[in-house]
C-alpha cells in the first residue's frame, strides 16, 4: 500500500507554547454554561449546531485575514490580529488540556477566547464586562 | 387552530453563556477595531451560504460528461463555475476567501486508487465548494492517525477496501485544497444529474465513504480523543 504524503510547507519556528494556564472567567462559562447539546434535547431542536456557531467561524476567519493562504512566516501582523495556523493549534492543545471535556463547537469558543486574552487582543476583565453588557441585553426584555 | 396551520418548529428558549461569549467576543473584538461589523455581517451569511451541494454537484457532472470530468481534474477551479462556484468571485471580498482562495485539485479515484482528504497541520478544507469540515475532520485523532493507518480509519468509518486498493492521502495546505471525485457505483445507469449528486455525500467528497444508491446521509463518526495529540514545535 502506498501513501502519497503531501507535507505542508509551513515552518512555525516562531511558534509560542499555548499557554494552558486556566482564566478564571473562561473556566466559569466552561463550569456553568449549557451546551448546545443538552438545550438542544431539552427543547426539542434538531439542529445540530448552535446558531452562533456560523458567526464564530466567521470571527475566526475575520481575525485570521489572509492567514491560511500565506506561509507562516510572511503572515503580516499588521492585517491579522490571529493566525489561523496559531489558532488552530492553540485550540488543539487547549482541546487536550483544559477544554478536554467541553464538546464542540463550545470547545472552538473557549479556545478562541483564551487565545485572543493571551495574544493581548483584550482582556479577562474587559470580557467579562461585556458579557454582562451582553447578557443584560439578551435577558432584559 | 386550523388543521391547515403550522406548529411553528421547536427552539431554545434561553441564553446560555456560551452564546452569550461568542457575542462579547465578536463584539468586543468590533470595538478594539480588528475587524469591522459590517465586514463580519457579510462574512457570516457567505458562510452560512456555503454547503456541500456545489461539490456534490460537480461530481454528478463529472461522472456523466467525460470532458467536463477531464477539466475537473485538471483545473478544479475552472469546473467550480459549472456548479456556481467562482473561488474568485464569488466571495464577498471578490478576491476569494481568505482561507480558501488557493488551487483545488479533484482527486479522480479508480477501481484500484482510493483517495482521502485531510489537514494533518489544522482543518484546511474547500469550503467554497464543501461547505464547513465536520467535527471529525478537525480532530488531531482523525489528522495524525489516518496518514499513518489510513486503512484502519476509513474502517472505522465503515468503508473497507479490498487490499488490492491503493490508498493515497492528501494533505491540504495553504496552497491547495482537495476534494474526491469517486468512482461511479454501479445501479445508477440513466440516473440524472440531480439523482447521482444525492448520493454524493460530504463524506464521499472527504473520501471516507464511497457513493451508493440509497445512501445519502453521513456516517456518524464518533470522536475519541488521540492518545499522543499533535505536537506544534
Amino acid at each position: 500500500m502506498a501513501i502519497t504524503y503531501h507535507d505542508n510547507s509551513d515552518d512555525p519556528s516562531e511558534w509560542q507554547d499555548t499557554e494552558p494556564t486556566p482564566i478564571g472567567l473562561l473556566e466559569r462559562v466552561r463550569d456553568h454554561g449549557r451546551v448546545w447539546g443538552d438545550l438542544a434535547a431539552k427543547y426539542g431542536v434538531t439542529n445540530p449546531d448552535p446558531p452562533w456557531k456560523v458567526t464564530l467561524e466567521a470571527t475566526c476567519d475575520m481575525l485570521a485575514a489572509d492567514s491560511c493562504i500565506v506561509p507562516y512566516e510572511e503572515v503580516d501582523r499588521n492585517t491579522c490580529a490571529l493566525p489561523s495556523l496559531e489558532r488552530r493549534a492553540e485550540e488543539d492543545d487547549l482541546s487536550t488540556t483544559i477544554y478536554a471535556d467541553v464538546p464542540y463547537p463550545e470547545r472552538q469558543l473557549l479556545a478562541l477566547a483564551h487565545s485572543m486574552i493571551k495574544h493581548g487582543l483584550f482582556d479577562e476583565h474587559e470580557l467579562a464586562d461585556q458579557m454582562k453588557d451582553v447578557e443584560g441585553r439578551l435577558t432584559g426584555v | 387552530m386550523s388543521e391547515h396551520e403550522h406548529k411553528p418548529a421547536p427552539m431554545v428558549e434561553e441564553v446560555s453563556d456560551f452564546e452569550i461569549l461568542e457575542m462579547a467576543v465578536r463584539e468586543l473584538a468590533i470595538a478594539k477595531g480588528l475587524f469591522s461589523a459590517e465586514d463580519h455581517r457579510i462574512w457570516t451569511e457567505y458562510v452560512h451560504s456555503l454547503g456541500p451541494t456545489p461539490a456534490a454537484h460537480l461530481v454528478a457532472k463529472a461522472w456523466l460528461d467525460p470532458e467536463f470530468k477531464k477539466l475537473a481534474v485538471e483545473d478544479g477551479v475552472e469546473a467550480s463555475k459549472a456548479v456556481g462556484v467562482d473561488w474568485v468571485l464569488s466571495p464577498p471580498t471578490q478576491f476569494g476567501t481568505p482561507s480558501d482562495y488557493c488551487n483545488l485539485r479533484v482527486l479522480e479515484d479508480t477501481q484500484t486508487v482510493k483517495h482521502v482528504v485531510v489537514c494533518t497541520l489544522c482543518s484546511c478544507y474547500p469550503r467554497p465548494v464543501l461547505g464547513q469540515s465536520p467535527e471529525w475532520y478537525r480532530t488531531p485523532n482523525y489528522r495524525r492517525r489516518l496518514v499513518r493507518w489510513p486503512r484502519q480509519v476509513l474502517t472505522e468509518f465503515g468503508l473497507q477496501l479490498p487490499s488490492d486498493v491503493e490508498i493515497r492521502v492528501a494533505d491540504s495546505n495553504q496552497k491547495t485544497r482537495y476534494m474526491v471525485l469517486p468512482v461511479r457505483p454501479e445501479g445508477t445507469e440513466g440516473w440524472t444529474e440531480d439523482q447521482l449528486a444525492e448520493i454524493v455525500t460530504r463524506d464521499c467528497l472527504i473520501g471516507v465513504a464511497v457513493p451508493k444508491p440509497g445512501v445519502t446521509s453521513n456516517v456518524k463518526w464518533n470522536v475519541h480523543k488521540a492518545v499522543h495529540p499533535v505536537e506544534h514545535h
